[in-house]
């Protein structure tokens, strides 16, 4: 297995904004509501008018998850499965209809997005990669942020997973829970930390498949306790188990 | 490899070598109201399986046409670690967009989808996705999305599965597609050229867009030619603009170089980013010179195959090995960097390769800068076996 530490860890949805919202959601899950970001007044203000909801998630989290000198000098991947879909096909419907598309919302609707809005918000030069993998999306944004870890190992990576429902044209056209939602954990290589062992699994019985995104049932399992978690359907099994039961900081609320 | 150059590495490196610009045109249906100079794929291209046809788009028939050369030795790897050893890392930045767009016009024109459109060909995740099922592989599946270095990142990424010994084989490429979003958002980006693209000279104006696909087949195995070093950062600076020093694009540079232990005055060739756009050009030369001193030789490959967006770091770092492989009795070819030859007084000076140029055998670095201020440096080397 590979170990990696959790040293922080937010998470957003509509009504739980803070880590004892989510312990409370944790004690007894939910599912998520669909729709709604939060405001990000933390974003300078031309900033925060340019970015879409999905966009306001992803930052939010990965904001809430570290502080000022962290954010600054993490690397980061940023894992959506729908990304800008829905500003996308926005645009789809102006070129369809031959109207000239805005520069500003084009360079915001590249999947990359959150990964260059948090680079330029936090003043962060480190790499920051940006992964989408329709029902694997959280599963392959944790091997990616290890794959980074694996390149730079001397500072922790930030693995910020978010998405929103698709609408108009595509709702409805995919098999997914729908959750507007993100999830921020900042990972390292060694230090301080909740210690969790990964591994990819041979395909076996799939595990049941709770109604929220992956990366909130990983959230559930980090603070309930249970010593292993695994993820996936169809051929593909993602693991994690823990090493210890060391707390995990968190740094939700500040 | 596929490009608009050619269906294969065999097709493609001689023209190449050559400077061919032929497979640059101009097309008016792409922008409204204007025409505009792209080096698009011409002709068929292979038909997705029927059995995968919720992935049947452009661009996955791209990656069907790349992945041809390879497939044998994908195969035989598949076969020597097993399916779920192997994995797949693809860049994109279009996925099947340019179907959706049809998609999206058949419902303005009727009010209902066209029924051959599924979600699967517009996600990003999907250029991944499909390789996988096609090669019946179970290891881990995913897309990088990193605009203009997504295809670097990808062997970057494909590298690292492998030294985590996650996987032990990956199959890792980029594939991008022309399309009406692309097209139009760069068109409103005033960033493509009015003819053909001019990388370095002082008459450049934009980029040329293109299209195409690469697909490695990435091991561990000895020998051969290896990915040296990488090298990443972010600008910090602006979402669709390059910092104008070039301080994120040096960054990278050093830490590929750093990576690959190789010193600067190793490098026998450099490939730019290169996109011919006034701003990136001045910041990339301004950084390789104070990166190397003395900058190897150097071409960007984009005014031969456009600006393949998403697939241009793994499309550069492919031309890259074929260079490489291409040594002969210590040296390599250099591929030639073709413009109208007017040089510009305002960059630094610097080695632009000519045609028919060869240089003492070395590692090469290739650059990727993106959206975002999303940077990737590449070194490759060859190994003895």
């Amino acid at each position: 297995m590979i170990e990696a530490r959790v040293r922080s860890w937010s998470a957003w949805s509509v009504g739980r904004e803070d880590a004892d919202a989510w312990r409370r959601w944790a004690a007894l899950p939910v599912p998520l509501e669909r729709s709604g970001h939060p405001e990000a007044r933390f974003l300078p203000p031309l900033m925060r008018r340019r970015c879409s909801p999905l966009s306001r998630i992803a930052l939010t989290a990965a904001f809430e998850c570290c502080d000022e000198q962290e954010r600054g000098r993490c690397a980061s991947v940023f894992a959506s499965r729908h990304g800008n879909i829905n500003e996308s096909v926005d645009l789809l419907d102006r070129l369809a209809e031959r109207q000239p598309l805005s520069p500003t919302v084009f360079s915001h609707t590249v999947h990359n997005a959150g990964a260059g809005l948090f680079s330029l918000a936090a003043s962060n030069p480190r790499t920051s990669s940006s992964i989408a993998a329709q029902a694997d999306t959280f599963g392959c944004g944790w091997l990616e942020t290890l794959a980074l870890l694996e390149r730079e190992p001397e500072l922790p990576a930030l693995l910020v997973v978010a998405d929103v429902p698709l609408e108009s044209a595509f709702a409805g056209l995919v098999d997914e829970v729908e959750a507007a939602y993100g999830v921020a954990l900042l990972l390292a290589a060694s230090g301080p930390g909740e210690p969790l062992g990964f591994a990819l699994e041979a395909a076996s019985e799939a595990p049941a498949r709770p109604p929220w995104p992956d990366a909130v049932e990983f959230l559930r399992w980090l603070l309930s306790g249970e010593p292993r978690l695994r993820l996936g359907e169809g051929e593909r099994r993602f693991a994690w188990e823990r090493r210890s039961s060391g707390p995990t900081r968190q740094s939700g609320g500040r | 490899m596929v490009n608009a150059l050619g269906r294969s590495p065999e097709e493609i490196w001689p023209r190449l070598l050559a400077g061919d610009q032929s497979g640059m045109r101009a097309r008016d249906d792409l922008v409204p109201g204007r025409s505009i100079v792209v080096a698009d794929v011409p002709g068929e291209l292979p038909a997705v399986p029927p059995r995968l046809r919720a992935y049947a788009c452009r661009n996955n028939q791209l990656t069907l046409a790349a992945l041809e050369a390879v497939r044998p030795d994908v195969e035989a790897a598949i076969a020597a670690v097993g399916r779920a050893r192997v994995g797949v890392v693809m860049g994109t930045t279009t996925s099947g967009v340019g179907d959706a767009e049809a998609a999206i016009r058949h419902r303005h024109a009727t009010g209902a989808l066209s029924a051959s459109f599924h979600y699967a060909q517009l996600e990003l995740g999907g250029a991944a996705g499909f390789l996988a099922e096609l090669l019946g592989v179970t290891g881990p599946a995913y897309t990088i999305s990193t605009a203009c270095s997504s295809g670097a990142r990808a062997l970057a990424s494909a590298r690292s599965l492998l030294a985590l010994g996650l996987c032990d084989a990956v199959v890792a490429g980029a594939t991008d597609s022309l399309c009406g979003l692309t097209a139009n958002g760069f068109t409103a980006l005033q960033a493509l050229a009015e003819g053909i693209t001019n990388p370095c000279s002082a008459n450049r104006d934009g980029l040329t867009l293109g299209e195409g696909s690469v697909v490695f087949l990435a091991t561990r195995d000895p020998g051969g030619i290896r990915l040296l070093g990488v090298g990443e950062s972010s600008d910090a600076h602006h979402m669709s603009a390059p910092e104008p020093e070039g301080l994120g694009a040096e960054r990278a540079m050093r830490a590929a170089l750093a990576d690959a232990a190789t010193a600067p005055s190793e490098i026998a060739y450099l490939n730019l980013h290169g996109t011919g756009t006034p701003l990136n050009d001045l910041m990339e030369c301004s950084a390789i010179t104070r990166v190397f001193g003395d900058p190897p030789p150097m071409s960007s490959t984009k005014a031969l195959v456009g600006h393949t967006l998403g697939a241009a770091g793994a499309m550069e770092a492919a031309f890259c090995w074929l260079a490489l492989r291409a040594e002969r009795a210590g040296t390599i070819p250099l591929i030639p960097h073709v413009y109208d030859g007017v040089p510009d007084p305002k960059l630094p000076p610097v080695h632009l390769a000519p045609r028919g140029g060869r240089v003492a055998a070395g590692p090469v670095l290739s650059n990727s800068f993106g959206f975002g201020g999303n940077n990737c440096s590449l070194v490759l080397g060859a190994e003895p076996a």
